[in-house]
């Protein structure tokens, strides 16, 4: 739909304009890392971070939301639509809230998911350094060519702008000396992309992709599950962080008048013990190892199967999550596919 | 449906506990408003011995607190443990890590054998009697607290995390103090803080316990990867007894 | 909330109807939606019973869908939700969402076929649906066998309705526990010990099995020695179905979402699931 280029200047001064716009959640710095956060200043963007510690997934899908609230005029829900523009998502990231969107509208909508995801722009950035355990070039998660409202890339000292939706373009209109994109730069964007594509290969996945199903399939009594699941704290980490993981838990509380309350819903994940556990304590996944190989099967068979894509996006959070360094999924895909 | 009538006991402790309950301040109206509290040394001067609802504050640290105890459990339809000291034993447990003679000389020096000042081996409440509800922390968390006496008051049992405190971090945002070259006790240790230290720039302290069945093995292994050892482990366990 | 959206999370109100204790641990109940809508269910789906403030719960719907715009649940007093409903009587309001879930093949595999219920423990409370379906609609199937066990006598449900049922033309019921109480002359011994009663002609037999999860392999078991095809064989699977619309990924087995893909599962869809049973 367009693409533009534009100045460090006119960028920052774009950006600025946007804060003023609407609500802007941008990558920002936190100590030596970096997360999403309320951007207020166009100069704490950090467009060349590395990864942030927590996914986008937390604006559509935020670590605890309230479902409805209950009292006398009944059940009542609400979710706040307002629109927001969020800045700075890298591609792979991107992918992960790809799937979300389907698997949030499969069969039933989740309203909550989608009032927020409707009421989003989403600013698609390519990524400028690389973190240590990032394996996304494998999965040709590196970088996306559809399915943003605007992607951001830098080359040199400018920055290209490309509209991918009427609220991308909307946004870039704003945007003041931005010149039509020429097809040299357009090749600098490509060449950007070819090397991401190698430089996001921290870690080395050998395994097949497209195989990793079927290996899967074959792996359900591969020794690697125990052996990694002995060390595992049970403690969700790397469900936590991971972009693509979307389980919840509910709970009800009272107000004081033991009358009315309300409904939540909060992140969850189906490493921590008791994630199937039933009424009258029975757990359907007691061994560690059966939680352990559930995630690793929910990511490269299960849900790749419902969906047609490898629910792992290679952003590699979930290594550097894990204090007991036994939840990476390069490790688990090439021991499978070897078996 | 009446209010329980609830009294409020304190052994071996600081009353921090106590004193969580008392800066709920306006909060406090809410709180009468579905229990009657009818002995709280700290908070009111009345005082009756007849109660639904014990809450429990501190460890067991003498033999006339073991007897206390039975008797406060054989009145009370609900006995409750009310922060670290109660549930796990606490700081106070320090004192079980020598010869008991040796700790009380270095307490009372050359008083320690006068009879006001026996003492023995610190036990968590659960150590000596069957407690139904734990409100875990050193303090307590007031938010928790409220939410589970809400649920006493609506007979629900209250949901108390069994899992670890890492689950809240991560869910805070927090980088892992293991990034720090920290030995935090987050992996092991029950969540319902919110990871409140971690959140504010410490290592989790271990206050509210381990979870129901922490991985120690994997713990022994994490020391060695982050080039600790146990002991080192060990040391920031003691604090709390988990 | 955007107008017109529904939202899958949302109870409706239901009124209780009629409330009674059945045994020590089991509740039955009635409702009807206060929207005086019928549930819409059919035999073997489930629906999410919530008292705002203490939880919810997935229930198994225990009666047919001709109940007449009401629907019956019986509940064992065992979490939070079940036993605070132990305590409500008629009049009183719950949350209902649903009905979720696949339903006992009553209109299409189980037509004009034998059919063969085997209900061990609570497992009579989500096949009474089906059992009363197919009775109502006598004509459409063949003979029918009940197989019921419990654990103790004191612990049977719908003793009268099994009674009623037995009195039915070409309907079998057989009755056994676990250990006997003073009193009962039935037989003794698990689910499987009345199959040497049971005659099944594997070419026009559908079976359907509930009962507690370690149950299945054994009943499963017995079928097999009768040559039933594995497709012929139905079963309904307990899991946490927290959400009930196949997000929340509590009910996961292996692949199958049970809140969605089942709770009702043939055993010839389900055997190669290493979760499943």
């Amino acid at each position: 739909m367009g693409t533009k280029k534009v100045s460090q200047k006119d960028f920052e001064k774009w950006v600025e304009k946007l804060i003023g716009l609407q609500k802007v959640f941008g990558v920002q710095s936190k100590d030596d890392k970096y997360e999403f956060g309320a951007l207020l200043k166009a100069e704490n963007l950090r467009l060349d971070y590395d990864i942030t510690i927590l996914p986008p997934k937390k604006y559509f899908l935020p670590s605890t939301e309230q479902l409805f609230s209950f009292g006398e005029s009944g059940f009542n829900s609400s979710v706040d639509g307002e629109p927001f523009i969020l800045f700075g998502v890298h591609p792979y990231d991107f992918v992960a809230i790809r799937q979300l969107d389907v698997l949030f509208s499969m069969k039933n909508n989740d309203v909550y998911y989608q009032t927020r995801r409707n009421a989003a722009t989403i600013i698609v950035c390519d990524v400028e350094n690389i973190s240590e355990n990032a394996f996304s070039g494998f999965l040709g998660f590196d970088h996306v060519e559809k399915g943003f409202d605007l992607l951001v890339t830098k080359t040199g000292s400018d920055y290209l702008v490309e509209s991918g939706s009427d609220k991308g373009k909307k946004l870039l209109s704003l945007m003041e000396n931005a010149v039509d994109a020429q097809a040299a730069d357009i090749s600098k964007r490509s060449e950007k992309w070819k090397k991401n594509r190698e430089l996001l290969k921290k870690q080395l996945l050998k395994a097949n992709v497209n195989e990793l199903p079927a290996a899967l399939g074959k792996a359900y009594d591969h020794k690697i599950w125990n052996e990694k699941a002995e060390k595992c704290f049970s403690c969700g980490s790397c469900n936590l962080v991971c972009p693509t993981c979307y389980c919840f838990d509910v709970q009800d509380d009272f107000g004081w008048d033991l009358k009315s309350g309300e409904r939540t819903r909060s992140w969850d994940g189906c490493m921590i013990e008791n994630f199937a556990t039933v009424a009258g304590d029975h757990n359907f996944r007691k061994n560690k190892s059966d939680r352990y190989r559930h995630r690793y099967y929910r990511k490269g068979k299960y849900v790749p199967e419902k969906i047609g894509e490898i629910a792992c996006v290679g952003c590699g959070r979930c290594i550097s999550a894990c204090v007991a360094r036994i939840a990476n999924p390069v490790e688990i895909f090439n021991a499978v596919a070897e078996a | 449906m009446s209010k329980p009538r609830v009294a409020i006991f304190d052994f071996a402790c600081c009353e921090g506990c106590q004193l969580q309950i008392v800066n709920l301040e306006a909060e406090i109206v809410d709180l009468l408003s579905i229990i009657e509290p009818v002995q709280w040394r700290e908070g009111m001067s009345d005082h009756s011995d007849d109660y639904d609802i014990a809450i429990i504050e501190g460890s067991i640290t003498r033999p006339e607190d073991e007897e206390r105890i039975r008797k406060i459990r054989e009145k009370a339809k609900i006995l409750v443990a009310l922060g670290a000291c109660a549930t796990i034993g606490g700081v106070n447990k320090l004192k079980n890590h020598g010869p008991l003679e040796d700790m009380q000389k270095t307490v009372y020096s050359k008083d320690f054998s006068l009879p006001h000042l026996a003492t023995m081996q610190t036990k968590s409440v659960a150590d000596v009697v069957k407690v139904d509800v734990y409100i875990h922390g050193c303090p307590i968390d007031k938010k928790e607290f409220t939410y589970i006496i809400r649920c006493l008051g609506a007979g629900k049992t209250p949901n108390i995390p069994d899992y670890p405190v890492c689950v809240e971090c991560k869910k805070a945002g927090n980088i892992c103090r293991y990034e720090y070259n920290e030995i935090c006790l987050g992996p092991v240790i029950r969540a319902g803080c919110g990871a409140k230290c971690p959140s504010n720039g410490f290592w989790c302290f271990g206050c509210r316990g381990f979870v129901d069945d922490p991985n120690v093995n994997a713990a022994r292994d994490v020391m060695e990867k982050y080039g600790k050892t146990m002991k080192d482990l060990e040391e920031k366990l003691m604090l709390f007894n988990t | 909330m955007a107008s017109g959206a529904t939202n899958i999370y949302l109870p409706e109100y239901a009124t209780i109807t009629a409330a009674k204790q059945m045994t020590e641990t089991e509740m039955y109940f009635s409702f009807k939606l206060d929207s005086g809508k019928p549930l819409g269910h059919m035999p073997g789906q489930f629906a999410e019973v919530s008292l705002p403030g203490i939880g919810e719960a997935p229930i198994s719907i225990s009666s047919s869908p001709g109940s007449n715009g009401t629907f019956e649940m019986v509940i064992r007093k065992i979490g939070n939700v079940t036993n605070k409903i132990h305590t409500m009587k008629q009049g009183e309001k719950i949350g209902i969402r649903g009905p979720f879930g696949t339903t006992f093949p009553v209109e299409t595999a189980m037509k004009g076929k034998d059919i063969v219920f085997i209900c061990a423990g609570l497992g009579i409370v989500p096949l009474r649906s089906a059992i009363q379906y197919v009775m109502e609609n006598r004509k459409n199937y063949g003979k029918v066998t009940i197989l019921s066990g419990t654990r103790t006598p004191s612990q049977r449900l719908f003793i009268d309705e099994l009674k009623k049922w037995a009195a039915i033309k070409d309907v079998t019921v057989l009755e056994t526990v676990d250990i006997a109480e003073d009193g009962w002359t039935g037989n003794v011994g698990v689910i499987t010990t009345l199959f040497s009663k049971v005659e099944i002609d594997p070419a026009k037999t559908i079976a359907l099995i509930v009962g507690p999860p370690v149950m299945y392999k054994f009943a499963i078991l017995e079928l097999r020695k009768y040559n039933m095809k594995h497709q012929d064989i139905y079963v309904s699977l307990e899991r946490h179905m927290k959400c009930g619309v196949g997000k929340c990924g509590h009910c996961q087995i292996n692949n199958l979402y049970c809140c969605q893909d089942g709770p009702v599962f043939s055993y010839a869809d389900i055997e190669n699931i290493r979760e499943a049973i």
